[in-house]
């Protein structure tokens, strides 16, 4: 890996102390108020803070005790300090905005939505509330775009609190192919990784990873690492990571417990098919471990325990998983109950290191 | 070494092959341009009759988008799944030092110098012989 940490990183600006690192954890404006005053027109006007359409959680979307009095669930730092960072003992909280921008047929709306996001994350979660440095943040992209993405890169970039991009796995075409290209060469040149997250699949304009629609959220919701799968291997056919060599990728709040088997199947069918992708040099699998790292939430669990050490085993999580917890959704996993014991070495691995060593946190 | 004599070379003429037994190992000896090939007939992943495959050339390594035909003639694919050797040698190509097939010596020699062998067949002086060095 030490040859993808990039300058930012070496120059250790990036304080995180040498507690747990949670790679996914949503911070919510109060209100869409705040994300509309930072929205030229004619997008001022027109954005109501909408959210996704369908497959919203029948039960609840977000933890219950998460909610502050005067706003949604996810927008009091104070709130989510004490119920994350003081709780746990969180030295580090990479923050995922959840935008919804890629939903959208018109890129320029998208756009703007992404880049008010930026604009209010960078104005309050990562400077006011951030006196301890404690809250990393995303830029968020619509992919709808590249080349504004690029831009939006740009713009942020040189915050050392920006500390990746993010898109979301919802999509018309999957993340190998060359439309994408210059968001991963900005993401290389700037030394940012990008972090693929689902949660639009299906919706506005993006392909539902299905054979048609899911009648439950519980189906699409449990299909959601389907699109991070099909992602996952274009990327890597398509040879993203030898066109661009200092790209990193991390998949948050997909689970996990897919990925050997993908992996297995991906090098046994190279060893016949090379020869269609001739830039795959050497067996898939070699290209995962040097590039892509996986978010543990939503945690598959085992009933029983010595599975889910086998499963850890069989795709060297020591090496590749990161916890996140996405704090404050439903499905949050706590550092200290969503998994089973783990040995000292592994549990500094997946909780701590391998985030410090993939985003060059100090 | 063992030398057997496959054939006259005139029934093995460029574009052709034949699977042989020898000491209870079937062994494709191939004629490709002119050149001779001979493989052990079983393939390393799953025991297909590796020889029954297609010969060709293979992409190799390159960058992406790029495409680079080459080693026309010398890549013989197994016929089930598809993996790729390399004709002569015997070594895979997507790990040519782990997985490999073995690979036998050919040569035409003129009949009076071949060994008596297993199989003998009726051939001119003139024409000579495909002898397969086991």
């Amino acid at each position: 890996m030490t040859q993808y940490v990039h300058e930012r990183a070496k120059n250790g600006h990036v304080g995180a102390g040498s507690g747990i690192v949670d790679v996914d954890v949503h911070p919510v404006p109060r209100s869409a108020e705040e994300i509309k005053a930072r929205m030229p027109m004619p997008w001022r006007d027109r954005y109501q803070g909408e959210r996704r359409a369908f497959f919203n959680n029948p039960v609840h979307g977000t933890r219950l005790d998460s909610k502050p009095a005067d706003g949604p669930a996810g927008s009091d730092p104070d709130l989510l300090r004490a119920q994350l960072i003081d709780e746990y003992g969180v030295s580090c909280a990479i923050l995922i905005s959840r935008t919804f921008c890629n939903i959208h047929p018109d890129p320029d709306y998208g756009i703007a939505i992404a880049g008010a996001f930026n604009e209010w994350l960078a104005d309050t979660w990562l400077s006011e509330h951030n006196a301890d440095g404690v809250f990393k943040g995303s830029i968020t992209i619509a992919q709808q775009d590249p080349a504004a993405a690029v831009e939006e890169i740009s713009r942020w970039a040189s915050n050392p609190h920006f500390i990746q991009v993010t898109m979301d796995s919802g999509a018309r075409i999957p993340f190998g192919q060359r439309y994408y290209y210059p968001i991963y060469e900005a993401c290389e040149r700037f030394g940012l990784p990008l972090s693929i997250h689902p949660g639009t699949e299906g919706m506005g304009i993006n392909h539902q990873p299905t054979p048609g629609y899911p009648t439950h959220y519980i189906e699409w919701h449990c299909a959601m690492s389907l699109s991070f799968q099909a992602h996952l291997i274009s990327l890597l056919t398509e040879g993203v990571f030898e066109r661009f060599p200092g790209l990193k990728v991390v998949f948050v709040e997909g689970g996990v417990a897919w990925l050997a088997p993908l992996m297995w199947r991906l090098d046994s069918y190279w060893k016949a098919l090379r020869a269609e992708i001739p830039w795959v040099r050497r067996p898939p699998s070699e290209y995962l471990f040097e590039h892509v790292r996986l978010g543990t939430q939503p945690l598959e669990r085992p009933d029983n325990d010595a599975h889910f050490a086998q499963l850890l085993e069989m795709m060297d999580g020591e090496r590749l998983l990161m916890f996140s917890s996405d704090y404050p959704h439903w499905d949050f996993d706590s550092p200290k109950r969503a998994f089973p014991h783990l040995s000292d070495r592994v549990r500094e691995r997946i909780f701590s290191g391998n985030a410090r060593d993939f985003y060059g946190l100090t | 070494v063992v030398s057997h004599v496959v054939a006259p070379a005139v029934e093995l003429p460029p574009g052709t092959r034949r699977i042989i037994e020898v000491e209870g190992r079937s062994i494709g000896v191939f004629n490709v341009d002119g050149r001779y090939y001979a493989l052990r007939n079983a393939c390393p992943h799953q025991g297909a009759p590796l020889c029954l495959g297609s010969i060709g050339g293979t992409m190799v390594e390159s960058r992406p988008g790029e495409y680079r035909w080459e080693r026309e003639g010398e890549i013989l694919r197994c016929p089930w799944h598809g993996w790729e050797f390399d004709l002569t040698d015997g070594k895979s190509v997507f790990n040519p030092h782990r997985t490999r097939v073995r690979s036998y010596q050919v040569s035409v020699r003129s009949p009076e110098h071949a060994d008596p062998s297993v199989e003998t067949f009726p051939v001119s002086v003139e024409a000579g012989v495909v002898v397969v060095d086991i």
